[in-house]
């Protein structure tokens, strides 16, 4: 077993429970284990249009607690990937924002060394645990499943910061979703948004991109949409009736968390994974009854 | 100290808007001899179409020093972080993290704060988190929340006063 850290960040432990539970049914089958960590808060992204510096200090204090598990970070969600990862990049190239950050850090007893990695679950299964692994463990294909993926603003852009996939041409998850069987297909809208940061305040606007998005994919014919953020998830699953609502169409398209795929390719039943909590109407793939 | 004194001390805030201030001022020096106004991030840029945000333009208005104009414009909070702009600029301009800085300033000035951020600055100085742990509906319309759903307590600050602390130090000065 290869131990990480889990580092889970707001959204998906206070409600995308999905995304939780299938990435704790399926990890352990490819020998990951996952250690919980007391203390963690928000990693400081969504606050990024308020106040920059605190973004920069709570990802510094998240990753000095993981720190002391010496351990690599597991970070599910894109947008705290993101600000960590920022974070690491801005505390390296300058030592005397690191000095004062540290000095702050120091009244929780906290120190930031940047010691470890960070990893989401895209590199996770393509780089950490690779392809060859993951085909030995498919124990029912996913065949003939046409699949659209979403990757997630953040998890692609900025380039510069280093980030787990191409951000013109992203095919990790591709590659992941061919080895369990399955048929990802790219189609023209692939790296558009999905809106949810306008969700604290231009809420409308937010559904708008995602209804527009989830028609195209809808139109093209596509069985299910499968992405790996809680953000984007809550728009396009959890929200997505309401979304088709605002572009006028009756949205009927199934989506699935990458990790709920992988699990029942990997053997998981599909009473665990979190399935019942999909929203949007996967029962119409008859997944897991062949 | 609640949200409220917090975003609106204007006084105290001095030191933090001064240090935004010259984050902004070194965007512009940094920009003004390399955007040539090409457009190619507004071409791409998610809120143009839906919501008539053109990054080019901001770049434009920071190079002639119309600061406080767009600070004072609601426009700045259509932008939807999708880092398009800072990925395709031909010039390595990065749109994006001017209109975060600006958000900033608009924030740190005391202006009106748009929608649910300041709740979720809020949730995040009493708990850590931008908001506490939810119950949702499944598919048959059961509610489930996270402990009958086999999953372990949410992780969270242990010591909240320190961390409030330490928060509450960062909203209002420069560290
Ligand atoms: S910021 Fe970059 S992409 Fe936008 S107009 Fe200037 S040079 Fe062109
Ligand atoms: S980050 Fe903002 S300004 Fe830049 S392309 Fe995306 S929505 Fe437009």
């Amino acid at each position: 077993m290869t131990k990480y850290a889990l580092y889970p960040g707001c959204v998906m432990p206070t409600e995308q429970y999905a995304y939780e539970i299938s990435i704790r049914d399926a990890l352990p089958l490819l020998n990951i284990a996952l250690v919980d960590v007391e203390g963690f808060s928000c990693c400081g992204e969504p606050m990024k249009s308020m106040n920059q510096l605190m973004t920069l200090y709570l990802s510094a204090r998240n990753l000095a607690l993981a720190e002391k598990q010496n351990l690599d970070l597991f970070v599910p969600c894109p947008m705290c990937h993101l600000s960590l990862s920022e974070c690491q990049r801005a505390l390296e190239n300058n030592p005397e924002m690191r000095d004062r950050i540290n000095s702050m850090l120091a009244s929780e007893d906290l120190q930031y060394k940047g010691s470890i990695d960070v990893v989401h679950t895209i590199n996770l299964l393509h780089d950490h645990i690779g392809i060859e692994e993951i085909k030995k463990h498919v124990k029912k294909s996913l065949s003939g499943l046409k699949v659209a993926t979403h990757y997630g603003c953040h998890l692609i852009r900025p380039s510069e910061v280093g980030r787990p996939v191409d951000s013109e041409n992203p095919q990790k998850m591709e590659t992941i979703l061919k080895v369990l069987g399955a048929e990802p297909l790219d189609y023209p809208e692939k790296l558009d948004c999905c809106g949810a940061m306008l969700s604290a305040n231009l809420p409308e606007s937010a559904l708008t991109k995602t209804g527009q998005k989830l028609q195209k994919v809808q139109d093209q014919g596509f069985d299910v949409f499968v992405d790996v953020c809680p953000w984007c998830h809550r728009m396009f699953d959890s929200k997505q009736v309401k979304a088709g609502e605002t572009v006028a169409v009756k949205l009927e398209i199934p989506v699935m968390y990458l990790t709920q795929l992988l699990g029942l390719a990997l053997g998981v039943k599909k009473e665990k994974l979190g399935l019942e909590l999909n929203l949007s109407p996967v029962d119409k793939l008859k997944l897991g009854d062949k | 100290m609640g949200v409220v004194d917090l975003t609106s001390m204007a006084e105290e805030q001095s030191t933090l808007r001064n240090e935004i201030n010259e984050r902004l001022l070194k965007l512009k020096s940094e920009i003004s001899d390399y955007c040539f106004q090409c457009a190619k991030c507004t071409s791409g840029c998610e809120a143009h179409k839906l919501l008539e945000l053109e990054p080019h333009k901001i770049v434009a208005l920071l190079k002639r020093g119309l600061i406080d104009e767009m600070v004072n414009s609601d426009v700045i909070w259509t932008c939807m972080s999708c880092f398009k702009c800072r990925e395709r600029c031909p010039q390595k301009v990065a749109p994006v993290e001017i209109l975060f800085a600006l958000k900033n300033m608009a924030v740190a000035s005391g202006k009106q704060i748009p929608g649910k951020y300041t709740s979720m600055l809020q949730s995040i100085l009493s708990i850590g988190l931008i908001q506490d742990v939810q119950s949702v509906s499944n598919r048959d319309n059961k509610t489930k929340k996270r402990d009958n759903l086999g999953l372990p307590k949410v992780s969270k600050p242990l010591d909240a006063v320190k961390f409030q602390t330490a928060i509450t130090k960062l909203a209002v000065e420069k560290i």
